[in-house]
């Protein structure tokens, strides 16, 4: 206490000047607008550069809390576009609602893999989030899979890097459908099978999700055709696409929910002999 | 109180009266007032109490700016120069040598003349960065502070020859 009593003594001339000039720098702003603008301006200059600093160290750690509620508020954009992209398909007749049966949720994938052949993905959302096996998974820009089984907080999706899955796709321009099969090398290079000759293709064509299966909506956008072959010997085309998002790169991801997947599923039962 | 005390009240009331109802007004060459006022700073005592001529420096100011209608220039001018003073003083007069109790005393010309000339520059300068406030004006602030210092040490040599030293 002593010591910074003594401090205060030995330097009571400095403290005294810049009381005093502070005091007249407000007299100066509060008699003369010119200079209030200027100090203002002054102290804004000092000011930004500190608020920026303190809001960018902020920022960085809403980021988690951003980037969920971001998430969340893709998962509904999504339902509207892919809602959007279904115009016949699920069009009941003229004037009606169209038909829409998918529930979408978002999750995060938190395993991911591309070396093997039949790789598998995990998510963190499971039975107490409403994921069921044989829900499709979409990401922002194309689709990753489909789940197999699941737990209470987690589920394991076979991702599209698996060479025994099969996509139904269709294509933007062309009502001709195949399916997207892996070729098993590069994480985005695909072969689309069982396009019959007669269809009209172009290479670049966008292929979407055929919308035929019970896992995803009609319309969403998966890749180009990288390479075109008409194979006429055996009346199918021989294609190559390339993705628009490598699978194996994905961290966010939507599981989409189909509410009549069962009567589809019944339906497809009682056809199989 | 002693005499000293009264003759330095009269000549604070004295110089702030004359600088805003005749200095502020002369507007030489246009616009150069030249800034008697500092006379006080100069010829207070240089061993008094330095807490104490802060505050005077900043008073004489104040009334100044009070007084003259003007924002608060003159303030942070003599209050800054005020509290410069010392600084000013041990590099004009030189450390090694005993300082002199005040302006008047003080007996080589030389050393006079470039304490008046470093601590009116000082004073001025600070006045008009204060009034320009603006890294544009930096060219006007110079000659602004340049004429005006010139005008104001002319003012304050003949003057102060006028009055000798009393003791």
């Amino acid at each position: 206490m002593q010591r910074i009593i003594n401090a205060l003594v030995q330097f009571r001339n400095p403290i005294l000047y810049f009381f005093l000039l502070g005091f007249s720098l407000l007299f100066l702003s509060s008699r003369s607008s010119f200079h209030q603008n200027k100090i203002g301006e002054l102290g804004f200059y000092f000011s930004s550069g500190l608020y920026k600093f303190s809001n960018s160290i902020n920022q960085y750690f809403d980021l988690k809390e951003k980037n969920r509620i971001l998430h969340q508020e893709n998962t509904q954009l999504k339902a509207l576009a892919l809602k959007k992209n279904a115009p016949f398909i699920y069009d009941a007749y003229l004037g009606n609602p169209k038909r829409f049966p998918f529930k979408i949720r978002n999750a995060n994938v938190i395993k991911n893999s591309l070396l093997n052949q039949r790789n598998y993905i995990i998510i963190d959302k499971g039975t107490e989030d409403g994921v069921q096996t044989e829900m499709g998974v979409i990401t922002s820009n194309g689709i990753l899979g489909i789940v197999k089984s699941v737990s209470k907080k987690y589920a394991s999706v076979i991702s599209l890097l698996h060479q025994d899955l099969k996509i139904n796709v269709r294509f933007k321009h062309s009502d001709a459908f195949g399916s997207l099969v892996w070729k098993g090398k590069s994480p985005t290079e695909f072969s689309v099978e069982d396009i019959v000759s007669s269809a009209q293709l172009q290479l670049g064509d966008t292929i979407v999700t055929g919308g035929m299966s019970s896992y995803f909506p009609y319309g969403i956008p998966l890749g180009t055709i990288t390479q075109l072959e008409n194979d006429i010997n055996s009346g199918f085309y021989m294609m190559t696409a390339e993705l628009f998002e490598n699978p194996s790169e994905v961290y966010a991801a939507y599981v989409i929910e189909n509410k009549f997947k069962e009567e589809i599923d019944f339906l497809n039962k009682e056809v199989k002999p | 109180m002693s005499s000293i005390t009264l003759k330095t009240i009269a000549s604070f009331v004295i110089l702030v009266l004359s600088q805003v109802f005749i200095f502020n007004q002369m507007n030489l060459l246009g616009y150069i007032n030249p800034m008697l006022y500092v006379l006080f700073l100069v010829h207070y005592r240089f061993d008094q109490n330095q807490t104490l001529f802060i505050f005077i420096g900043f008073l004489l100011g104040f009334f100044i700016d009070f007084m003259s209608q003007t924002g608060g220039a003159h303030i942070i001018a003599s209050l800054s120069a005020s509290f410069f003073r010392p600084f000013i003083i041990r590099n004009a007069f030189g450390i090694t040598a005993e300082l002199p109790k005040s302006f008047q005393s003080a007996s080589r010309v030389l050393n006079k003349i470039v304490f008046l000339l470093f601590f009116i520059l000082l004073h001025h300068l600070i006045y008009f960065i204060v009034v320009y406030f603006s890294w544009d004006a930096f060219s006007l602030i110079l000659k602004s502070t340049a004429l005006t210092a010139f005008f104001s040490l002319l003012l304050i040599v003949i003057i102060s020859s006028l009055f000798k030293s009393t003791k």
